[in-house]
């Protein structure tokens, strides 16, 4: 696997969709590629976040605290992004994501990732919009549910 | 001290002085003969008649007379430039001699100097004094005596044939010496003060620039370097303005005299002239005179120059010396006295005052008794006095009035070979010495040689040589490279033992961990520590076997194997498998290196690495050229740094046009194949390196190896059953690297390490490696804490009947409390004054004083401290 191919996953993170092919292979680059075996923990519920997983190859179970102890409540694969919130505002982590099978991951850290932004205004703008095009998304859905509700 | 600098060189070296005089003395009749000859050729044998001649009996004619006096001449040029030779030989040798006295008189002067006197000495001014202020005084002193004793000579014996010749030319000879003598040493007088200014001033330039080193951090953090650079420019320009004067006034002294020496001839041809004229003189002897006094020039500005020398040599001796002269100065035998007595009994302070010269730096009246085994607890917040009556204690300062003793014995009076070796004493602020770990522990140890080592053949002539030099200039002499630890004092019956008493303090004082670390990371030589290098292979292995069996332990780590490539490792060490003996060698040398380059070229991978490294190039380029240089993304992540940019986009343009003119050049080519060594595939990721070509790195080994028996041992190969000695101690454990696409590989296999480690019984050992550690300059590579703890690990170490410890593990954290406790357990029966601005640290100890404004204003209660 080569920084090509990590750019590649990259490209089809929503988040860094916009974001030109230089920059984004300037990402895979100071990122670090980390292999994880079945059951090593990526990250915890509750911790501080300071990086995002994208899984390059293999799945990861998504797993949360409830009443009736852990439980996994969804699984993800290739491509995919975790914790990407935590590398735009400081939040705990509010699942805990463990390996299903063998993994490979790139982990971009906050502080780079950040830095990247700064250097880069463009890079800034084409987030922006990814998070509002979400925002639209989550009220269209929102008044979509209340609109509903109220019809029935 | 010898106020003057003739008093200071007749002192030491009228022997000599006057050997000097009497070979220039003696040279004067060959040099005489050497100039008349000439004459004597020209005129009596070239122009001369009445040949032939009879010299000694022996009858020459004109050629043969020319040839005999040429031959004169000829044999006398050698010994006049032979005895010149010796003398300027024998002038510089006693010149260094003498600035070698003079150097080590000064400094021990600084070493006897009363501690409060360095609130008003620098160390930026001390040092020039030392070191160039007194330099010219060297140089000088050859001269000192001679020249104005054979100069002064003949210029008396030109003016005596003057006044032969006629006694009024005689006086016009000398009529402007008069003057001469009241003029220049009024105006060198003004040269003199304008001197002593300078040298003041260059003075406080050092003190400057050292205070600027030193506060360097502070001038940056308050973006003071505008202030210091005005301050010290301003000192430059005062340094130009009395470097200006002193050229004004000297250049002026030089229009003065040779003026006033032209100004002669012209009484000689008015007043010789005119008694030509009326016949009172004859025309031969008026040219006599004239002649003479030419002669007399030479003498007199060499005499006038040596005056202007001594002034100047002079002013600077004497504004170094009176620097070195305080008062109050401890007599040497302080501190050359060798009489280790022991020093027992209670220590007494009977009304004792001490002024530190500031406000919050003294103590009044103090009494006090402290029985030897008794641990006493001396409190008071800064400026109460505290420190300075703990420094009385220790020998350290002199009380104003009152006596301190021990055992009835007045402190100020003993020498330091009992002060220094039976009190043990950590002040507020540690020095840490720049070297070892374990020079700074066995520093308090090291009093006097005691162990010298063998010498034989020419190192015997080379010591027989450096003590006589020592004597002739009243150095000391002590012998450097000898054993000096004092193995008597702790009862210790050899080094080892007392290498295991460091040891076991360090573990006491909680130092162990910390020099665990260092020892991790230093090397080792296996051939002088066999068993320990036994001992790290042993482990080693253990290792090795732990990941044949641990899966998951397994993938954490690649271990160095000859016919495997490792992917967490550079390029180089792959291509290599094995370290340059000497660890300092970089990467980027190593690609220079003649050896790596021509084995490159025989395995066939020389153009291929320089591929690598145009395209590792060119992506750092692709990725970082837009990158400003104040987001540190480049520091971090890139290759190349923002300066070597341009230089290899420049790289990479000579190779995109190809071979020949224009092209790369081999120097690009290293650079090239450095950047390629540095990769390490499984961070960097570049896509560059196939299996094939790492295939073939692993096959170029054998070819590395075999010209590296050839390289004289300067790399050693990566051997799984040997000791890699320019590897650290961790490294040669591990064999092998965390890889670096696991997550916190090098923290978990710290832990295994460390548990190995204890397991295998080599935890000591390493920290003894540990002990060779660096600390850098002044302890520079430790931290605060550990530099105090180095500091009370060596006062332990001399196991001392009085230990004084002043702001040392005095705070209520956990660690603190141990340490305290380890050092009451340590110093059980023993005397131990231990001074803190912390109460809490009374409730340990059963006897306690308080002090306040330089008095004691408690004693605890039951103790028998109460003045």
């Amino acid at each position: 696997m080569t920084l090509d191919a990590e750019v590649d996953a990259l490209r089809r993170v929503p988040l860094f969709r916009g974001i030109d092919a230089t920059k984004l292979r300037l990402l895979a680059f100071i990122s670090d590629r980390t292999h994880f075996a079945p059951g090593e923990e990526l990250c915890r519920q509750g911790e501080d976040g300071d990086s995002a997983f994208i899984i390059l190859e293999g799945e990861a179970d998504i797993r949360v605290h409830t009443p009736d102890g852990e439980k996994t409540v969804a699984r993800l694969g290739q491509h995919s992004i975790v914790g990407e919130i935590a590398i735009l505002c400081d939040v705990p982590r509010t699942a805990t994501v463990v390996a299903a099978t063998e993994m490979d991951v790139l982990t971009v850290s906050k502080d780079d990732f950040l830095r990247l932004l700064k250097e880069f205004p463009d890079m800034s703008l084409e987030v922006m919009r990814t998070l509002a095009q979400r925002l639209e998304r989550t009220t269209q859905d929102l008044a979509a549910q209340k609109a509903s509700g109220a019809a029935a | 001290m010898e106020k003057s600098l003739f008093s200071f060189i007749w002192r030491y070296s009228k022997k000599q002085q006057i050997v000097i005089l009497m070979i220039t003395v003696l040279s004067y009749p060959v040099s005489y003969i050497l100039l008349e000859l000439p004459k004597l050729i020209v005129n009596d044998a070239i122009q001369g008649e009445l040949f032939p001649r009879e010299v000694l009996g022996f009858e020459f004619d004109q050629i043969s007379y020319l040839v005999l006096l040429c031959f004169v001449f000829l044999g006398l040029v050698v010994p006049s430039n032979g005895i010149k030779l010796v003398l300027n030989v024998y002038k510089g040798r006693l010149g260094e001699r003498m600035l070698r006295r003079l150097r080590f008189e000064l400094f021990q002067r600084v070493l006897r100097f009363r501690l409060p006197h360095f609130k008003k000495v620098s160390s930026g001014e001390i040092i020039p004094m030392i070191t160039s202020e007194v330099e010219d005084v060297g140089g000088f002193i050859g001269e000192a005596v001679a020249l104005p004793a054979y100069q002064g000579g003949m210029l008396v014996v030109q003016i005596g044939f003057i006044f032969m010749q006629d006694p009024l030319l005689g006086l016009a000879a000398i009529s402007s010496y008069p003057m001469q003598a009241y003029i220049i040493p009024k105006l060198q007088k003004k040269v003199i003060l304008l001197s002593r200014q300078r040298v003041r001033n260059v003075r406080v330039i050092a003190d400057k620039i050292g205070e600027s080193i030193s506060g360097v951090s502070e001038i940056h953090a308050n973006d003071a370097s505008a202030w210091h650079s005005a301050d010290l420019s301003d000192r430059f320009y005062a340094n130009y303005k009395i470097r200006f004067k002193i050229f004004n006034w000297k250049y002026f002294i030089k229009f003065l005299n040779n003026f006033m020496n032209q100004l002669t001839p012209f009484l000689f041809y008015l007043i010789g002239g005119w008694l030509v004229i009326e016949g009172n003189l004859s025309i031969g002897a008026l040219l006599a005179v004239i002649a003479a006094y030419k002669d007399l020039a030479g003498p007199w500005k060499e005499l006038l120059a040596y005056y202007q020398m001594v002034a100047d040599v002079d002013v600077k001796y004497q504004t170094v010396v009176e620097n070195f002269d305080p008062a109050d100065i401890y007599p040497v035998t302080r501190l050359v006295t060798d009489e280790p007595e022991p020093l027992s009994g209670a220590l007494a302070m009977k009304n004792v005052s001490v002024s530190g010269g500031a406000a919050g730096q003294e103590a009044f009246d103090v009494s006090l008794t402290v029985e030897p085994d008794q641990h006493l607890a001396v409190i008071g917040p800064d400026g109460s006095g505290r420190s300075e009556v703990l420094q009385l204690a220790a020998g350290l300062l002199g009380p104003t009035s009152g006596r301190v003793e021990v055992g009835g014995r007045n402190l100020d009076t003993l020498s330091e070979s009992v002060l220094g070796r039976q009190i043990a004493y950590v002040g507020p602020t540690v020095h840490v010495w720049t070297g070892t770990v374990r020079d700074n522990i066995f520093y308090g140890l090291r009093h006097r040689p005691l162990r010298p080592p063998e010498r034989e053949g020419e190192d015997k002539v080379a010591y027989a040589r450096r003590i006589s030099e020592a004597q002739l200039t009243s150095n000391p002499q002590y012998d450097i490279e000898a054993e000096w630890e004092d193995l008597e004092a702790v009862a210790c019956a050899d080094v080892d033992e007392l290498v295991e008493r460091a040891l076991a303090l360090i573990e006491a004082t909680g130092l162990a961990a910390d020099v665990f670390r260092m020892g991790l990371q230093a090397t080792i030589d296996p051939e002088w520590q066999p068993e320990f290098a036994d001992g790290i292979l042993a482990a080693r292995r253990a290792l090795a076997d732990r990941v044949a069996h641990d899966d998951r332990f397994s993938a954490m780590i690649e271990l160095w194997e000859i016919d495997r490539f490792n992917n967490s490792a550079s390029i180089a060490e792959n291509l290599l498998f094995a370290a340059p003996a000497d660890p300092s060698i970089g990467i980027d040398t190593l690609a220079a290196d003649p050896d790596i380059e021509a084995a490159l070229k025989e395995a066939g991978l020389y153009a291929r690495l320089v591929e690598i490294g145009q395209k590792v190039a060119e992506t750092m380029v692709e990725l970082f050229a837009n990158i400003s240089d104040d987001s540190g993304l480049l520091g971090d992540y890139s290759f190349i740094t923002q300066d070597e940019l341009p230089e290899f986009e420049r790289i990479l343009r000579a190779a995109k046009s190809g071979t020949g003119k224009g092209g790369l050049t081999p120097t690009d080519e290293q650079r090239l194949i450095g950047l390629a060594f540095k990769l390490i595939p499984a961070r960097h990721r570049l896509g560059v390196l196939d299996d094939d070509m790492r295939a073939e790195i692993v096959a170029a080994r054998a070819t590395f190896h075999e010209r590296m028996d050839k390289a004289e041992r300067r790399f050693v190969v990566f051997d799984r059953d040997r000791f890699v000695a320019p590897m650290t101690i961790e490294d040669n454990l591990l064999f092998g690297r965390p890889r670096v696409d696991r997550r916190d590989a090098r923290e978990k296999i710290d832990k295994v390490i460390r548990a190995l480690v204890d397991e295998m019984e080599l935890r000591r050992p390493i920290i003894r490696a540990g002990l060779g550690f660096h600390v850098g300059i002044a302890g520079s590579r430790l931290s605060a804490g550990q530099r105090r703890r180095v500091a009370l690990v060596r006062a332990l170490m001399k196991n001392a009947p009085i230990t004084i410890l002043d702001e040392t593990a005095t705070g209520n954290s956990d660690d603190d409390k141990a340490l305290r406790k380890v050092i009451r357990e340590e110093l059980d029966g023993r005397m131990l004054l231990f001074g803190a601005s912390n109460l809490i640290v009374t409730e340990e100890f059963a006897h306690s004083i308080v002090m306040n404004q330089g008095r004691v204003v408690e004693s605890a209660p039951g103790s028998d401290n109460a003045e």
